[in-house]
């Protein structure tokens, strides 16, 4: 069973694509449920805190593997 | 001689003044000891910062560079729809050029450069544009219609090139036509056009798009 409920393939795309994709995933899902997002941007990395800060969805992890950017959001209730 | 600084410090306010000098008279129109006269200090100290004039061209583009726009807060509190994002991107833009038309100077003598510095500086400052317009429009445009590839292209630069000629003429012309339009109208009329041109119907920009992933 995977660890995540969704999730978005944001590869290759610039800021705001991420951030607006991830919005309307999150959009679609019920409180609680986690989104996992895979990114290439760098930028990226400090988009998602702030989008987490300011939506109050909370950003469990973030991490980066060979220029892969991996975020888990859950959605706030 | 101005007073001693700390490294860092002194290295920051070197960058400010040089960035500057660099939007107002292009990297030929400047010289290090010029450079070096504003800051009040003498040359050598600003090679002990700076190994040459190029090394110091680099970093205060590199240093503009990491300033990027957020657009994280307009995607937050916007509309999602193409007319929505389009919209709220090119008022983030036109703000940021507004607090600092040195942004504005420095990428338009750095289209004329043509070294990788400043080839990558200017990619990327339009490259959030560039790849929303074309992604969104490789996402709505029919697959079928003659010329695709050629038509989004050509619709990414036309927006492009709208959106810097009226920044240039409200920024950097002394006869500012554009005085007293605000940013709301200049944005909303820029993206109007836009959107009219390549075709796309705002019934079509409010229906929601297919989440991939």
């Amino acid at each position: 069973m995977s660890d995540f409920d969704s999730e978005l393939d944001a590869t290759g795309l610039n800021c705001p694509l991420p951030i607006l994709r991830a919005k309307k995933a999150i959009a679609a899902m019920d409180a609680g449920q986690t989104l996992r997002i895979i990114a290439t941007d760098p930028g990226s990395v400090k988009d998602f805190e702030a989008f987490c800060k300011q939506t109050g969805n909370e950003l469990l992890s973030s991490g980066e593997e060979e220029g892969k950017f991996t975020f888990m959001i859950k959605k706030a209730a | 001689m101005s007073k001693r600084l700390p490294g860092p410090e002194r290295r920051e306010s070197i960058l400010k003044v040089a960035q500057g000098l660099f939007a107002e008279k292009g990297y030929h129109g400047v010289s290090i000891d010029e450079i070096a006269r504003e800051v009040d200090v003498s040359p050598a100290i600003l090679y002990r910062h700076f190994k040459s004039k190029q090394e110091l061209y680099n970093a205060v583009l590199q240093a503009m560079s990491s300033k990027r726009e957020s657009y994280v807060q307009m995607v937050i509190n916007s509309g999602t729809s193409f007319e929505d994002v389009l919209t709220g991107m090119t008022q983030v833009y036109i703000k940021s050029i507004d607090e600092n038309p040195d942004l504005l100077r420095t990428e338009l003598q750095s289209l004329l450069e043509g070294s990788d510095a400043t080839t990558d500086f200017f990619k990327h400052r339009w490259k959030s544009f560039s790849d929303y317009i074309e992604f969104s429009l490789n996402e709505r445009l029919p697959y079928d219609m003659p010329n695709r590839e050629i038509t989004i292209l050509s619709a990414s630069l036309m927006f492009q090139g709208m959106l810097r000629e009226a920044l240039v003429q409200k920024y950097l012309q002394p006869l500012d036509r554009l005085e007293d339009v605000s940013l709301q109208e200049l944005s909303h009329e820029l993206v109007r056009l836009f959107l009219r041109a390549v075709g796309i119907e705002k019934s079509h920009l409010s229906r929601k798009a297919v989440i991939s992933g």
